[in-house]
């Protein structure tokens, strides 16, 4: 099971529903083993992607491949994959065990053989003591489980995940991701789930697929999301950000000048071969994040604006600032994050200061 | 502050005024008829005038005479034989409609359901003449080689009672049983079909047995509604379709006794409830909904 052979393929896959594109020749690698989440908002095609697979729905156009050979055609109960519904999709006339044993029964496995493997199941989501009941008394952190459960005891090669955690609270969402995470490394199925929300995403994933309107936007891990976009929406998207744009101005070893509103700002383009080769003058934003912007003091000469404090927001451990930055006519949002302080806030709300960040820790995205 | 308060007196007093006619239309219109009838079920006649004296005579006849029993009994096998056959013409019918899309499915289900706009009386005619001898089912029997020539087996007898009932209710059947299908949710289908489960699997581990409520109450709909009846037996049943239906009537009719036809009907009374009974605890006994 090593991470870096590829299970699954997705060749150029479109899917229309009638006229309406809802996917674009999508090209997508699931490794084996690994914790993969497709993220992106309503509308994106994320649940499309996953039905595909999965068998639910035909594809328009492209290909699936397993192991290299073209499943696209095979039918959904003749396909090794298992998924967790959004809305568990638990039978609600069987017991637990009736649940998470369905998929070896239909198989016509022996008796014993299922009762042991349901047990071992059961026990894996630490739900052995509700093996009797039926779904209608349990929880909804329970009936997620006996849905992990049911589709992990056919020991498929991947498991589809549908937005499973939308329906639980807050607190329940947290300890799931935790346990769907501590499952996904015990049993080294590869995992394939589908979130809007970009902390699940970010939580739980090895690697993130973002995708919008039919498109993937960016596939890598969550570190390299949220210090290199690669465009304007995974950088907006993914986490908090302060975008600025302006007009790129000629490299200077490892960083790009870009001119905005604010004045010059120099960001690094490490590692980013399309940020060198785009022409001077192309339109580009500064992004970085409200924990890189800071109060300047005398030493810093990069990187430099004044802003006046619109409103300051205590959200426990830190403290968040929204600030006015540059000339009247052309204000810039920003946000700034700093750490909370019992004896308050080294800011004041009304004030104007200085600000910078540091350009390593700046990023340029092209609009 | 007054005025506050005597609105809200009002509206207390008209909503205890709601409240008790809520209790008593059923009790007016259902609840004391059936008193009414249970005793004069225990009333005796004497040369058709009722004596109001209770005696429990009725009852003693009912069970004693060789005539009730059988025929007792034997209507209630016809009419359990009446709500299989709906339920075995039912159920594929309502199946098939689950699987159409959109339109298609509400107007074909409406197609079925037409045949209870007409009249009663019309469709036992209707029925009749196309079971009878020069019918179009002898004509078609024999034209198919099945018969060498037209039958009486169809009319006048119970053959003709039982056919002419299940045509008559088949639509009360297809009505539950396709709400009953059509409430079970598709995720489950497709979740069955995604832990590898044949669609004849899927149907039989999923649908029927979700749809199961659906097909005891309309089994039990059909039950209740062809032991009540005495129109069709009597119209198709000719001399030896004799049901207990005909019995109660011809006791309020022609017999002119009241006493011994309201003990009759409570003894279908309590075999109706009985069946409705039956009916809703099998809907439920898998109840754990979802």
């Amino acid at each position: 099971m090593s991470q870096n052979t590829d299970l699954l393929t997705l060749r150029s896959v479109s899917k229309s529903y009638g006229t309406v594109p809802v996917l674009h020749d999508i090209d997508l690698s699931i490794r084996d083993g690994e914790f993969l989440t497709v993220l992106g908002p309503s509308g994106s095609g994320k649940t499309t992607v996953l039905r595909l697979i999965g068998g639910l729905e035909p594809l328009s156009s492209g290909e699936i491949q397993l192991d290299g050979q073209d499943i696209s055609r095979m039918p959904i109960n003749r396909r090794p994959f298992n998924t967790v519904f959004q809305d568990y999709a638990l039978f609600p006339h069987m017991t637990v065990s009736g649940n998470v044993g369905y998929g070896l029964s239909v198989r016509h496995l022996k008796r014993k053989e299922i009762a042991r493997r349901v047990g071992e199941a059961l026990e894996l989501v630490q739900l052995g003591r509700f093996a009797e009941r039926f779904p209608a008394q349990l929880s909804g952190g329970q009936r997620q489980r006996v849905a992990l459960a049911r589709a992990l005891i056919c020991q498929p090669r991947l498991i589809l995940l549908d937005e499973p955690l939308a329906a639980l609270d807050l607190e329940l969402r947290r300890q799931m991701q935790e346990f769907l995470k501590s499952i996904q490394r015990e049993i080294k199925t590869t995992f394939l789930f589908v979130t809007h929300d970009q902390e699940e995403a970010i939580g739980m994933a090895d690697r993130i697929c973002v995708m919008q309107a039919g498109h993937i936007r960016q596939l890598g891990t969550p570190h390299e999301l949220y210090y290199k976009p690669n465009c304007e929406f995974v950088a907006r998207f993914f986490g908090e950000n302060n975008l600025v744009a302006g007009r790129l101005g000629p490299v200077q070893d490892g960083q790009r000048p870009i001119e905005t509103a604010l004045g010059r700002l120099v960001c690094s383009i490490s590692d980013q071969p399309h940020l060198k080769a785009a022409p001077d003058g192309a339109n580009a934003f500064a992004a970085f994040r409200p924990e890189a912007l800071r109060l300047a003091d005398a030493n810093d000469g990069d990187n430099r604006f004044s802003g006046s404090i619109a409103e300051l927001a205590f959200a426990g451990s830190s403290t968040v600032a929204t600030i006015m930055a540059g000339a009247d006519d052309a204000a810039q949002r920003l946000r700034l994050r700093m750490p909370s302080r019992i004896d308050g806030s080294a800011l004041k709300s009304g004030e104007t200061v200085s600000l910078c960040f540091a350009p390593h820790e700046g990023h340029l995205v092209l609009a | 502050m007054s005025g506050a308060g005597s609105t809200h007196a009002a509206e207390r007093r008209l909503s205890q005024l709601v409240t008790v006619l809520a209790f008593a239309l059923p009790v007016i219109f259902v609840l004391v008829p059936l008193a009414i009838f249970l005793v004069y079920s225990f009333f005796g006649v004497d040369q058709g005038t009722i004596v109001y004296a209770p005696t429990l005579g009725n009852y003693v006849r009912f069970f004693t005479d060789p005539i009730f029993l059988p025929v007792f009994w034997n209507t209630i096998v016809l009419c359990v034989s009446v709500a299989v056959i709906c339920i075995l013409l039912a159920y594929p019918a309502a199946y098939f409609l689950t699987t159409l899309k959109g339109r298609w499915r509400y107007a074909l289900l409406m197609l079925l359901l037409v045949p209870l706009l007409m009249s009663y009386v019309i469709k036992i005619y209707a029925i009749r003449s196309i079971l009878g001898l020069n019918g179009f089912l002898n004509k078609a029997l024999v034209a198919l080689g099945v018969l060498d020539q037209p039958s009486t087996l169809f009319v006048f007898n119970m053959n003709a009672i039982l056919l002419t009932l299940s045509l008559l209710l088949i639509p009360f059947a297809i009505l539950p049983i396709f709400l009953s299908l059509e409430r079970i949710p598709q995720t489950l289908l497709r979740a069955s079909d995604d832990l590898g489960a044949s669609g004849l699997q899927t149907f039989l581990r999923i649908t029927l047995p979700l749809s199961l409520p659906g097909v005891a109450s309309a089994a039990s709909f059909v039950f209740v509604l062809a032991i009540g009846d005495f129109l069709t037996p009597q119209m198709v049943g000719g001399i030896s379709g004799f049901t207990f239906g005909r019995i109660l009537y011809s006791q309020f009719g022609t017999a002119y006794n009241w006493p011994f036809g309201a003990a009759l009907s409570v003894a279908l009374a309590i075999v109706v409830i009985a069946a409705i009974l039956m009916g809703e605890r099998f809907g439920r006994s898998r109840g754990t909904s979802v």
